[in-house]
């Protein structure tokens, strides 16, 4: 698969501070990938500047091969962090105009917008002005005009940001039904839930640098594997597992027995676990292999 | 094009859809129709001022009496001052009809008096007291002075035995004044108010260019820092250049003020038609001439957009540096001071078109458009046009490409001092991104 986008060595400084440094990733055609990082961590400016908006100070972005951006802005749609909307004007006119600008003929231009806000489930808001919108509809608008012109590759600036939970849903449907039309979304988020169950593959960014690049797997791969143990009694996992591989710690009582946590190495599983505690006779109340999640990953790296 | 053409329609059609344009349409015909015709109505609704004479001559007061009802201005175009029998025969007795206290009965309707005179002779000598409770117009006074100085000067002369004939011949005395322009052809006739009025439309137009600027360079600041503030900046420049955004706002703003002045110029000449109809060889119709002398509105054409796109390109570029209107405010307190310095030299360009401080600083781009206006019925040559017409023209350029730079630094970046400085420095395009 080649690379929609592929950055080198981009840094950005806005006086003494750097906000991107030195930033190198890509994301390949066709797939959802998620930029990910705290507040200040970079995300925005990277994005805006794969947009063309804000010029790096070095490095290079190639955005499907072309460098400068300008020459292929037609293929690209924007979704910006702080949402603006001309309050006065109606949302079909509004998707109509930006769609327009970036290339689309009149009519088409308002039959696309008729078929967004159908999609979105705007259509009987499509002649009123935006002003008499909710936050999450306006979002909605936002994003329609982002999209109104097809273009290959969607940049998306915390998308799920300042909806409620059915509009994120609906939000992460559209993504989906994108990538499945075989266009490219990249997308900034600092909601690790959003990009675990989304993206094929993720950049982790923390003060302007990359922390982490490669598929969300790999990202979980990195945390290690826990497991929660209660034992009956005062039985001794720590004693009985030593040798095995496991880094065992006492949490605490619990009633009856006790608590334990277990580290597995790289590559050891629960399985591998669960025998060595029967075979070592360990008297279990209870054995809970942890999930590692995206989040576990993010604070593990970033921290 | 396209990109350009698409935010002036939408700059265009935002206004023209406020309600507020629709006020300021019919606004300035209204306050035009007002500031001209008001005071005009004002008087003609006002009944007849009365006022009563006392006075020991006779003769005394029918001068004043007439001289008081000559002043014209009032319903109908009949006198604004009606003389009536004084209700009493001293001042004293006048005195609660002056004040309101008392009234008359005047074409059936009762009023106080507006003024009463006291003219007295005694051994030669005339004394006329004027009272009255309005402090202002002095119109009456100084008619039934004039009108009794011309009765005791006529009587002098006749004691010295001139007769009445000889007096008024005496009076009429004065040269016969002729102007003539040196400029003019040989045979030419003498300077007439038709001459003048090229100099009175220029220094009108001029006047117009100012406002209609000071007007929309205001719009385009407001429209920006909203614009920048509602964040949809980042939108657009992914969609056109700064450089597109600029053009396009300063064109579409451009053009609700050209439907503005269309259909205020549409309503004017309407009325100036209807005027010169009625007076085809009156002042009116030598002004209009030479307000719509095809030469002085191309020129008008020419500075107007020159003065425009110079002035409105920075009002933008200032305005993308704003967060706010209040910042905007403070920051634009000192380009509104540089608007107002061409306006202080109207009145000298007005008093002498070829005066060498006016020539000089017509070559200064920020005065060029409204000095040439002002210079140009004087009869400008072609290098004296062509030269600051040439300088404004790389000004507005070199404003227009700043201006864009400052546009993009302030409208998606926090503009540092260094940021400002590499916005303005160079006239190349920031250094394209090399990798590391």
């Amino acid at each position: 698969m080649s690379d929609a986008v592929a950055v080198e060595m981009l840094a950005k400084a806005y006086g003494e501070k750097r906000a991107v440094d030195g930033l190198s990733f890509s994301a390949p055609q066709g797939a959802i990938t998620g930029v990910l990082g705290p507040n200040g961590a970079g995300k925005s400016t990277t994005l805006r500047m794969l947009c063309g908006i804000l010029r790096p100070d070095s490095g290079q972005v190639a955005v499907f091969g072309a460098n400068p951006m300008s020459k292929i802005q037609h293929r690209v749609g924007y979704l910006p962090e702080e949402r603006g909307l001309y309050r006065n004007m109606s949302p079909r006119g509004f998707i109509a105009y930006m769609a327009r600008l970036k290339g689309v003929r009149g009519e088409r231009a308002f039959k696309r917008a008729d078929a967004l806000l159908v999609e979105q489930g705007l259509s009987a808001y499509g002649r009123k002005k935006i002003k008499s919108l909710s936050k999450g509809m306006a979002q909605k608008v936002q994003l329609a005009a982002a999209i109104a012109h097809e273009p290959d590759l969607i940049i998306l600036d915390e998308p799920f940001s300042g909806l409620d939970p059915v509009n994120q849903q609906s939000v992460e449907g559209l993504i989906r039904s994108l990538a499945r039309q075989g266009r490219t979304v990249l997308f900034s988020t600092h909601i690790m839930e959003h990009a675990e169950r989304l993206c094929d593959r993720i950049v982790m960014i923390a003060a302007g640098k990359k922390a982490f690049e490669g598929d969300v797997s790999a990202a979980l791969a990195i945390v290690p594997r826990v497991a929660s143990v209660e034992t009956e009694g005062d039985f001794d996992l720590a004693k009985a597992l030593a040798g095995h591989g496991f880094s065992v710690e006492l949490e605490g009582a619990v009633s009856g027995g006790r608590r334990w946590r277990v580290s597995l190495s790289h590559g050891a599983d629960a399985k591998k676990l669960l025998s060595a505690c029967v075979a070592s006779g360990a008297p279990l109340m209870l054995f809970e292999p942890a999930r590692a999640s995206l989040h576990d990953a993010f604070v593990r790296l970033v921290s | 094009m396209r990109q350009i053409y698409l935010i002036a329609r939408r700059e265009y059609l935002a206004y023209v859809m406020a309600w507020g344009f629709w006020l300021s349409l019919i606004s300035g015909p209204l306050l035009i129709g007002l500031v001209a015709l008001g005071p005009l109505a004002a008087s003609r609704a006002e009944p007849p001022r009365a006022i009563a004479i006392l006075s020991d001559d006779a003769a005394d007061g029918a001068a004043v009496k007439a001289a008081i009802e000559e002043a014209r201005g009032g319903a109908n175009g009949g006198s604004r001052y009606i003389v009536v029998k004084p209700p009493a025969g001293d001042l004293e007795g006048l005195r609660p009809y002056l004040t309101g206290a008392k009234t008359i009965a005047l074409n059936g309707s009762q009023q106080a008096l507006f003024a009463a005179f006291a003219v007295n002779r005694n051994e030669g000598k005339v004394t006329l007291s004027y009272w009255s409770t309005n402090l202002i117009d002095g119109e009456p006074r100084r008619r039934a002075a004039n009108a009794l100085s011309e009765r005791m000067r006529n009587e002098a002369l006749a004691a010295r035995g001139l007769t009445l004939q000889e007096t008024e011949a005496i009076s009429r005395l004065g040269p016969a004044i002729e102007q003539f322009d040196p400029r003019a052809k040989a045979g030419a006739s003498a300077v007439t108010a038709k001459d003048r009025a090229p100099y009175l439309a220029a220094a009108m137009l001029a006047l117009a260019l100012w406002s209609s600027v000071f007007g929309v360079a205001n719009m385009l600041l407001t429209g920006v820092v909203e614009e920048k503030s509602n964040k949809i900046l980042d939108q657009l420049l992914t969609r056109a250049s700064p450089l597109q955004i600029l053009m396009g706002k300063l064109f579409g703003v451009a053009m609700v003020s050209a439907t503005l002045f269309g259909v205020w110029g549409g309503l004017g000449a309407a009325a100036s038609t209807q005027a010169l109809a009625m007076d085809p060889e009156g002042r009116f119709a030598e002004f209009a001439g030479a307000a719509f002398d095809p030469a002085l509105l191309g020129l008008f054409a020419v500075c107007f957009v020159a003065g425009y796109l110079m002035f409105g390109a920075l009002f933008l570029g200032l305005g993308a540096l704003c967060d706010s209107l209040q910042e905007a405010q403070s920051l634009i307190g000192p380009v509104v001071f540089l608007l107002i310095l061409p306006i202080l030299l109207l009145g000298p360009a007005l008093d002498n078109p070829d005066a060498p401080l006016v020539k000089a600083v017509t070559w200064i781009p920020l005065f060029t458009p409204f000095l040439l206006m002002m210079r140009a019925p004087a009869g400008l040559e072609w290098a004296e046009m062509a030269g600051p017409g040439v300088l404004l023209a790389l000004t507005v350029v070199v404003i227009l490409v700043l201006s864009a730079r400052l546009f993009r630094a302030g409208a998606v970046d926090n503009l540092s001092a260094a940021g400002f400085r590499r916005a303005l420095w160079p006239f190349k395009r920031a250094k394209p991104a090399r990798a590391a």
